[in-house]
């Protein structure tokens, strides 16, 4: 029942936006006056804003059905926080690992809802479905993206509000005379596409299956494409635009290979398990495959297979009766597969390469699509499918994250425009969030998706309304000194800055970084120490701590403060309007206090409410020398020194790029000029693009190209050949015709009528003369007959 | 209404309208279009009606009609349909009828234009209904004149290169078919059921009562060898497709839509009404390569697509790219070789349903993709891709229409390529995983030539081509197909159960009795070691 109410809230706060996008584009297109009307942004914030209202109420309702016992037993157990009490609860807990999932359900009640939307197709028992799966989970996405994509519709309303005019002129997009083009303005069309990602994204996330995931998936990269090809006639956003949905598309070939993994060995693609009336109807994922109580999964004895069982941990069987089993490469297959698609989605090495460029859509779209949202779906996802990855497939996710977030943070180190720095840092969060799922960090992981969509769209508003306040320049070396032009911007970025580089504020008014970065790295260390081999997933986040409080801190003080380098700009800066400004400190609010408490605040006990149940307890390595992956007290017990560390190189960081850019100590330039080797190799972003477009673009064409000859060159050839030949074996015809045939044919004729004509004399017409010749013939005949034919 | 009359009534109708066209006055355009489109609206009632009489849930023939035709030869005039013929049928309605709106551009020779226009309609249907080999065959020969002479009189500049191709391609596609009936007439003895595709099926299944004698096992792959490579052809499948490009880029606007919408479907029509039932244990002979070659053909269109630089040759190719998922999905069956039973059964009734929807997805897309393309044709005169740019600016109505369904054809989900091309990759793992993997690569490719075209043509700060004074909004009649297609691209995106409701029981009973008839040939096979 409460199942039901539930799905009724998210669904309405999931289709409003649809409705919103419908109303939009098709009033937009055909009202008398859409160029200069506001009405279709307040229909789209109107439709988010009540989504927001839903989903709140769905949280409060989803609270009180289960009394809100998500945050009560972990606050009793925080409250005897000693070592060994903990120790004593987990051993309890690996005691119980056999327990079956519904005794933990009822245990607190249970959290987890899923059933059916409706059925696209059914194939025997094969059956495709659209499902909801409600738990905590997503209920703090659904908040979270709510809440975020109401505030920066509120801020699109005055960013795009130039869009408001019938004669729009965009600087950045040239016709072929050297003008600049003139068209009118799309504003109703921007709110539109919004609206229409938001609901791809809710889809997303209340989406009770992976198959239904891809779908919403792919619609969520529809409406990036749309977004940041909004400004058509620039050739750079179009490319843009492509750029992003074919590399998605890239990684989303892995998630197919997934898919058909899934549904051939599983036979369905539900997360959990849909339960009327305590009976479980139809089985989830999560429940087909069976940990053991050392945290591994369990596996046939001989072959290695993994076992699929039903709810109660016991084998299923095929119809022949032997055991239904998915050999263990597959299961790394799926793992790997799934998590293709997320690094696509997530931008993360080695297809993190579209989403820098995708900064060529308008800010609020960088905000909610290229940061707080969409790309976040990446790490939600491998969050959701947490239950269904092994060892290899965390150790893979975990070397990803750990790549990409070095990567992205050295080219955002270098970076000049406001945005790209933003985006860089935004692929070396998400890479952070991959780096805790994938040392088993899982909470930590998705507590820092949380706090970072706070900051980082918090951070991207603020770029946005630099950018709005410059009108329309990105490039931090014309800005500077702009703090008291914009302090309502100056101070909530800095908020932003403070909350990404994690910093440390005493009487627990920490920023929400330092608790979720602290979280992953103590996760990492903890890995490393279970794990003495992997050092380094441990040493590259940390130095990356410091990396990212000095790029942050250098874009801050490169922007804001110093001597204004651009008189021209700065003259003409202002602050931005209060439809701007209001959203930026309503998020900054949630960046900085969002976290509050950290590991026993509410956020992160809300998230961790449905954590897979053998997260907690760890996973002994199945095989010697295999990963060993920490349960929640070997973290717990090396948190404090994760955290020292990691404050101490975000404070270094901090202060370098305080020495380097907010004073004049030191000369920029010439350190530039120095460096100009690593710089440039920095600056042509590790030279990713050049290489992909050597290994996969050029020789993508030339096959291509290839292809098309062939068919003109080989078949058609082919065919031009034989009807040619047709054509000279018809002409030899005619003329055997004409010449044998007809010639026979002819001579026979012609000797016909010269006999004839030779036997004309002898037509008479005299009766006698006739009588006689047959007289003569019959004796010649038989004259003939006698002598040729004797006796 | 009466199935006896309804059934040849929807057959007939069209070529009724031709038949009183053509005692109409030629100068009379106005009149000549009304009443040709007036008889394609009513032909898509009827098929409606249709729909209305349709029993969910029955697996065989509905509503039988069997009359006498040549006697002596055992031919007989016998319709019928079923969940697999009657999503066709109606696609097949209103594709037409959609191409008889669109064919307000041609602007010469209006009468003979529509009299064959609508006879080629009454061939489409009466091949999709027709229960009876002969008659299936005539129908088919049917469709094919007009087709000739829609390309050959009214088509581009190769007009008459393009129609000879598609003439003599589908011609010998036609006498390899015809090989093949002739071989299940004389092995059949002679009955009255030597030429009813039921009984036949039935037969090579065993289940029939009338007829016993069935194809040898090795016969069987010859027939279905035959009939396949004569249903490739009109897929088009590699390496028999290079008439399709040709026939496209030279034919009008709304023959265009009619070949990509429905000619083509004929060709997987014919795979799984007569081809694999006939002969069920040559299509599991010949499964790998079906499978091979749709898989191929993804690939082998995508990347030929991708390197076109005329507009309707890149939609003429992208047509062989998807056709090409009809074929995996027909063709992931697989036997285990212990048990000589269907491994996964669900898994391949999933294939072929895939397979059936696609070529309803692909009908309305493709169809959708060529009409987008006319238009701008009509106003520019030219095709070549790299001269257009800018249209979103200067058609926004029109470009947003056509984006809608160059994404249907992209395969993004909520639009109905996605149902089809996904449930045919899901269902192929279980087939052969190498070729699942190739298979859904293609969605790369797919993107990749999709997007770059409508870069190059709707984006971008102008356009860059000739005329561009003609660029007027989209028209009324205009808005009218394009959204029509638009909206039953996403009807069948969002609910595609509606399609698989309606073939449910037939496909699954098709793949029971394919199941019995390699059962059958198998045990055969088996007798013939044994005696050996």
């Amino acid at each position: 029942m409460v199942g039901e109410t539930l799905k009724f809230w998210l669904m309405i706060a999931w289709l409003l936006p649809l409705a919103g996008f419908v109303v939009e584009i098709f009033f937009g297109f055909y009202s008398k006056n859409p160029r200069h009307s506001k009405a279709a942004a307040w229909c789209a914030v109107g439709c988010i804003g009540i989504g927001f209202l839903c989903s709140a109420n769905a949280l409060r309702i989803w609270g009180n059905a289960n009394d809100w016992c998500v945050l009560e037993v972990a606050e009793h157990s925080n409250a005897h926080a000693d070592p060994a009490h903990s120790e004593e609860t987990h051993d309890a807990d690996k005691a119980l690992a056999d327990h079956d999932h519904s005794d933990a359900d009822s245990a607190k009640g249970q959290t987890a809802y899923s059933g059916v939307i409706y059925t696209l197709g059914v194939f025997g028992s094969l059956e495709v479905t659209l499902d909801y799966y409600i738990d905590s989970l997503t209920l703090v996405m659904f908040t979270m993206v709510t809440l975020i994509a109401t505030c920066i519709h509120l801020f699109a309303i005055g960013y795009m509000s130039d869009e408001l005019t019938d004669e729009y002129v965009d600087h950045s997009a040239h016709t072929a005379d050297g003008g600049h083009v003139h068209r009118p303005g799309r504003f109703y069309r921007f709110f539109a596409f919004m609206s229409l990602f938001c609901f791809a994204m809710l889809g997303l996330v209340l989406a009770g299956n992976i198959f239904q995931v891809f779908i919403f998936w792919e619609l969520v990269g529809i409406c990036s494409f749309l977004l940041i090809g909004f400004y058509t006639e620039r050739k750079t956003a179009s490319d843009a635009a492509n750029k992003a949905f074919i590399m998605n598309r890239v990684g989303d070939f892995g998630f197919l290979i997934g898919l058909m993994v899934l549904w051939t060995f599983f036979g369905t693609f539900r997360f959990g398990d849909t339960v009327v009336d305590d009976q479980v109807v139809d089985q989830g994922l999560f429940s087909m495959v069976h940990r053991d109580n050392t945290g591994n999964l369990t596996r046939e004895e001989f072959t290695g297979d993994v076992l699929i069982t039903d709810t109660h941990g016991h084998v299923l069987t095929n119809e022949d009766g032997s055991n239904r089993q998915i050999p263990y490469y597959l299961m790394v297959v799926v793992g790997l597969g799934i998590f293709a698609g997320c690094v696509g989605k997530s931008a993360q090495f080695p297809l993190q390469t579209w989403l820098p460029d995708a900064m060529e859509g308008p800010t609020p779209v960088s905000a909610l699509v290229h940061s707080a949202t969409m790309v976040a779906a990446g790490v939600y996802l491998a969050g959701r499918f947490f239950p269904m990855f092994v060892q290899e497939v965390l150790l893979t996710i975990a070397y990803t994250g750990c790549i990409t977030l070095f990567l992205a943070a050295t080219i955002a180190m270098v970076a000049t425009d406001i945005k790209k720095v933003l985006a860089y840092s935004t692929i070396s969060q998400l890479g952070y969030m991959m780096l805790g799922i994938g040392v088993f960090g899982w909470a930590a992981g998705l507590f820092h998706l949380i706090t970072h969509a706070f900051f980082k769209s918090l951070m991207f508003l603020c770029s946005g309304s630099v950018i709005y306040g410059c009108h329309h320049e990105q490039e931090m070396p014309k800005m500077g000194g702009l703090l008291w032009k914009m302090p309502i911007t100056a101070f909530t970025m800095l908020v932003g800055v403070c909350a990404i580089s994690g910093f440390w504020v005493p009487f627990g008014l920490e920023f929400s970084g330092y608790h979720s970065k602290d979280a992953i790295v103590a996760s990492a260390l903890a890995f490393n120490y279970a794990n003495p081999a992997h050092f380094l997933l441990f040493l590259i986040p940390l130095l990356t701590a410091g990396i990212t409080a000095f790029y942050m801190f250098r874009m801050w003080f490169y922007t804001f403060v110093g001597k204004p380098r651009d008189q021209h700009v700065h003259e003409h800066a202002h602050e931005s309007p209060w439809v701007m400004t209001v959203p930026l400190v309503i998020l900054a609010v949630f960046a900085w206090f969002c976290a509050y408490g950290g590991e026993s605040g509410r956020l992160y006990l809300m998230l961790t409410g449905d954590e897979p149940a053998h997260v907690a307890a760890g996973v002994t390595a199945a095989t010697a020398g295999g990963i060993v992956l920490p349960g929640h007290d070997a973290i717990h017990a090396v948190h404090g020194q994760a955290g020292t560390w990691a404050l101490i190189a975000a404070l270094s960081g901090a202060l370098i790029a305080y020495v380097l850019y907010g004073t004049s100590v030191v000369n920029v330039e010439e350190m530039k000029r120095q460096l100009a080797g690593v710089h440039g190799f920095l600056a042509n972003k590790w030279h990713f693009d050049e290489l992909y477009d050597a290994l996969f673009m050029k020789p993508a064409h030339k096959v291509a190209a290839f292809c098309a000859w062939f068919d003109g060159a080989v078949f058609d050839r082919i065919l031009h050949s034989a009807a040619k030949a047709t054509v000279i074996v018809s002409k030899w015809d005619r003329v055997f015709d004409e010449n044998v045939v007809d010639g026979f044919v002819n001579l026979i004729a012609s000797a016909t009528q010269s006999v004839g004509t030779s036997l004309k004399v002898v037509q008479t017409g005299r009766l006698r003369q006739y009588v006689m010749f047959i007289v003569l013939g019959v004796v010649a005949l038989f004259a003939v007959m006698f002598t040729t034919f004797p006796g | 209404m009466n199935p006896d009359v309804l059934l040849s009534a929807i057959i007939f109708l069209p070529a009724l309208g031709a038949l009183l066209l053509a005692f109409m006055d030629s100068r009379a355009v106005s009149q000549i279009r009304a009443v040709a489109l007036g008889f394609t609206v009513a032909t898509f009632v009827l098929t409606l009606l249709l729909w209305g009489q349709f029993k969910y849930g029955e697996a065989g023939m509905q509503m039988l009609v069997v009359k006498e035709w040549i006697p002596t030869w055992n031919v007989f005039y016998r319709l019928g349909v079923d969940g697999i013929s009657l999503p066709l049928v109606i696609l097949t309605s209103l594709v037409t009828m959609l191409a008889a709106v669109a064919s307000w551009s041609i602007n010469k020779q209006h009468k003979g234009y529509f009299i064959l226009f609508l006879l080629l309609e009454t061939g489409m249907l009466g091949v999709f209904l027709s229960l009876d080999f002969f008659l299936f065959f005539v129908f088919w020969e049917v469709m094919l004149l007009p087709m000739y002479f829609l390309i050959g009189v009214w088509g581009g500049p190769r007009r008459e290169y393009a129609a000879i191709k598609f003439f003599l391609y589908t011609l010998i596609g036609g006498v390899l078919m015809l090989i093949a009936m002739l071989m299940f007439y004389f092995n059949s003895g002679g009955t009255t059921d030597s030429f009813n595709l039921i009984e036949l099926a039935k037969a090579a299944a065993g289940t029939s009562e009338t007829l016993t004698s069935t194809l040898s096992p090795n016969l069987q792959i010859t027939a279905f060898v035959l009939l396949f490579i004569g249903f490739a052809i009109k897929l088009p499948a590699f390496p028999f497709h290079t008439w399709l490009p040709d026939a496209h880029v030279e034919a009008p606007t709304p023959i265009s839509m009619i070949l990509a919408g429905v000619l083509l479907k004929l060709g997987g029509y014919g795979i799984i009404r007569v081809a694999f039932p006939l002969c069920p244990y040559g299509a599991y002979y010949a499964a790998y390569a079906l499978v091979g070659i749709g898989v191929f053909s993804i690939i082998y269109g995508a990347f030929a697509a991708l390197a076109q630089t005329d507009f309707k040759r890149l939609v003429a190719y992208s047509s062989v790219s998807h056709m090409g998922y009809v074929l995996i999905g027909l063709g992931v069956w697989k036997i285990g070789e212990a048990t000589g039973k269907t491994v996964n059964p669900d898994m391949w009734l999933m294939g072929i349903n895939g397979a059936m929807f696609q070529m309803i997805a692909h009908g309305v897309s493709s169809a959708g993709m060529f009409f987008m393309v006319g238009v701008i044709y009509d106003r520019v005169h030219h095709r070549d891709l790299n001269q257009f740019g800018g249209l979103m600016g200067r058609m926004p109505l029109y470009s947003g229409l056509a984006a809608g369904l160059f994404f249907a054809g992209l395969g993004l989900p909520g639009l109905c390529g996605f149902i089809g091309e996904i449930f045919v990759v899901l269902s192929a793992w279980n087939y052969s995983p190498t070729l699942a993997i190739v298979a859904a690569s293609g969605v790369i490719l797919t993107a990749g030539y999709i997007l770059w075209a409508m870069q190059r043509v709707y984006m971008g700060s102008e356009y860059k081509g000739p005329h561009s004074e003609d660029i007027t909004p989209i028209n009324g009649r205009e808005l009218t197909v394009a959204s029509v297609l638009l909206a039953f691209a996403i009807i069948l995106g969002v609910f595609p159960g509606i399609l698989f409701d309606m073939m449910q029981s037939s496909t699954g009973a098709l793949v029971d009795s394919m199941q019995l008839g390699y059962e059958k040939a198998a045990a055969t096979l088996n007798e013939l070691q044994a005696m050996r």
